[in-house]
């Protein structure tokens, strides 16, 4: 699941501030888990911006915004989006750009993309991996410290660790100390001692 | 007075390391002035790089600003904002200035300093930094790709000195095992927990000096205690500043009671004070090391 966070109303007021005759386009999957896309927050949305005086042409919730077949696929779910002159998605980032591939309009996001997660026993999980195209989370026990640690480091914490807590945040594990609870666990701390090389980084 | 630092780690002296800070601006004239109070008394100079995540000059340049003035300088190199393109173009350029010493270590977040929303690099990490330093003493760079001409580099790591904390141990295997010549740890203040951290690197081939940073008041104590990671400032030491009429002199006695200490247990100290160095000499003296 790509967590996203909805921008302040007040953001997206700013970003249309030179438009009108918006057409939103939701997702029925991430963004919808996570209220921030869903059709509540697309009527939500409707609403607020006829309200400030934005003329709201239609909208549509496609299964996923990021991936809409066509433009024509969109006309059939709603043949308003004839009259926009702005798209407003409300998905990931991935959902805006796939959107805009498919429409010649100016195409706007009304959230913030901030990782690939999930969630566990109704808990949401955030950075769970950084999709970095060469996976070796095996060798940590399944956890990512690419992805949980801020610094991405492979061999260790750093020093500024302390009682188990991140630097960068003290309200957060390390991501290291839950690697060395998970490899004890499943018996392997051996897999502390290995030495990782640095990851490459080609652009797939 | 001829020994270079590496020279010196294989001797058997006790040696002292001292932190000195690149300025913030393109004035040097305080930093020279207080490296210059240390002038045969410290073995080598480490310059930090860009410490706390706060913006300086770079520790290179100074460096090569150091050694001109006549210092042992161990130039000091985090894996925060430079990839691995920068940092080998920096150890290269460095080591054909003269510096011949450095110290790698991982290096604050970003968010800690003044320039918070600066992009984190940390491509590298301090383990994977040693072996690149390492590939570039054997006369190659990461990739592989022969130089003309290699370094010879002296190369230190860094660590936290709780026994208890096994991860970081691991961590310091590592370093060893990637090449480091010797390591300088966080501040001691417990001596009884730093020998028990001997204790547990004793099969690690690496000289170790011992951080110090002379404490100046019950307040800095406490905020060693509360905000720096792997810092125990002990009981003991909190109410001998808590009923001292100078506590910055008693912070001088401490220190020097733990040198002494430190003179059984280990290699050298690394004396990082906050601020200036003016008390260095005097510390120094107390301990009975004096120039060379």
């Amino acid at each position: 699941m790509i967590i996203t966070s909805a921008k302040p109303f007040e953001e997206i007021l700013e970003i249309l501030k030179d438009e009108d005759d918006v057409f939103i386009i939701g997702c029925n999957v991430c963004a919808a888990k996570l209220k921030t896309g869903g059709e509540p927050e697309v009527l939500d949305m409707c609403r607020r911006l006829e309200e400030h005086g934005k003329h709201v042409v239609g909208w549509a919730l496609p299964t996923a915004a990021c991936s809409i077949r066509s433009y024509e696929s969109l006309v059939e779910k709603n043949e308003t989006i004839k009259e926009a002159r702005c798209i407003l998605v409300m998905g990931c980032g991935s959902g805006v750009s796939a959107s805009a591939s498919v429409v010649d309009l100016p195409v706007y996001g009304s959230n913030d993309t901030l990782s690939l997660g999930g969630s566990s026993g109704g808990k949401l999980l955030s950075n769970q991996c950084i999709m970095c195209g060469d996976c070796t989370v095996g060798e940590f026990g399944g956890l990512c410290p690419k992805s949980q640690c801020p610094k991405g480091l492979l061999n260790g914490p750093c020093g500024g660790a302390v009682a188990g807590k991140c630097e960068v945040n003290r309200e957060n594990d390390c991501v290291w100390a839950l690697i060395y609870e998970r490899l004890k666990t499943i018996n392997r701390l051996d897999l502390l001692y290995v030495i990782h090389a640095p990851k490459e980084h080609a652009f797939k | 007075m001829l020994f270079n630092f590496r020279e010196k780690l294989n001797s058997s002296k006790f040696l002292v390391t001292a932190e000195i800070s690149p300025p913030k601006g393109t004035n040097v004239s305080a930093p020279l002035e207080d490296a210059s109070q240390l002038k045969g008394l410290a073995d080598a100079l480490n310059v930090t790089d860009n410490q706390c995540s706060i913006m300086h000059m770079s520790s290179l340049a100074f460096s090569k600003l150091l050694l001109d003035e006549g210092h042992e300088v161990i130039m000091q190199l985090t894996c925060r904002d430079r990839n691995r393109i920068g940092l080998q173009s920096d150890l290269l350029g460095a080591y054909a200035l003269g510096i011949r010493n450095v110290c790698v270590m991982t290096g604050d977040f970003p968010s800690c300093g003044d320039h918070p929303g600066s992009k984190p690099v940390y491509d590298l990490d301090s383990v994977q930094l040693l072996e690149l330093v390492r590939k570039l003493d054997e006369g190659t760079d990461l990739a592989g790709n022969g130089l003309d001409g290699g370094t010879s580099y002296c190369t230190g790591a860094v660590s936290g000195i709780n026994p208890q904390d096994i991860l970081q141990l691991i961590k310091l295997d590592k370093k060893v095992r990637c090449g480091a010549d010797f390591i300088q740890t966080q501040a001691v203040y417990d001596v009884g927990m730093f020998e028990e951290f001997v204790e547990s690197t004793v099969h690690l081939d690496a000289p170790i000096l011992a951080g110090l940073i002379p404490l100046k008041s019950l307040r800095m104590a406490e905020y060693m205690n509360e905000h720096i990671p792997g810092i125990h400032v002990p009981d003991e030491i909190i109410s001998r500043l808590k009923t001292a009429s100078d506590p910055v002199e008693e912070g001088l006695s401490i220190a020097s009671g733990t040198i002494k200490e430190l003179m059984k247990l280990c290699r050298g100290v690394h004396i990082m004070p906050i601020g200036s160095h003016k008390n260095t000499p005097r510390l120094l003296s107390m301990t009975g090391i004096s120039g060379d």
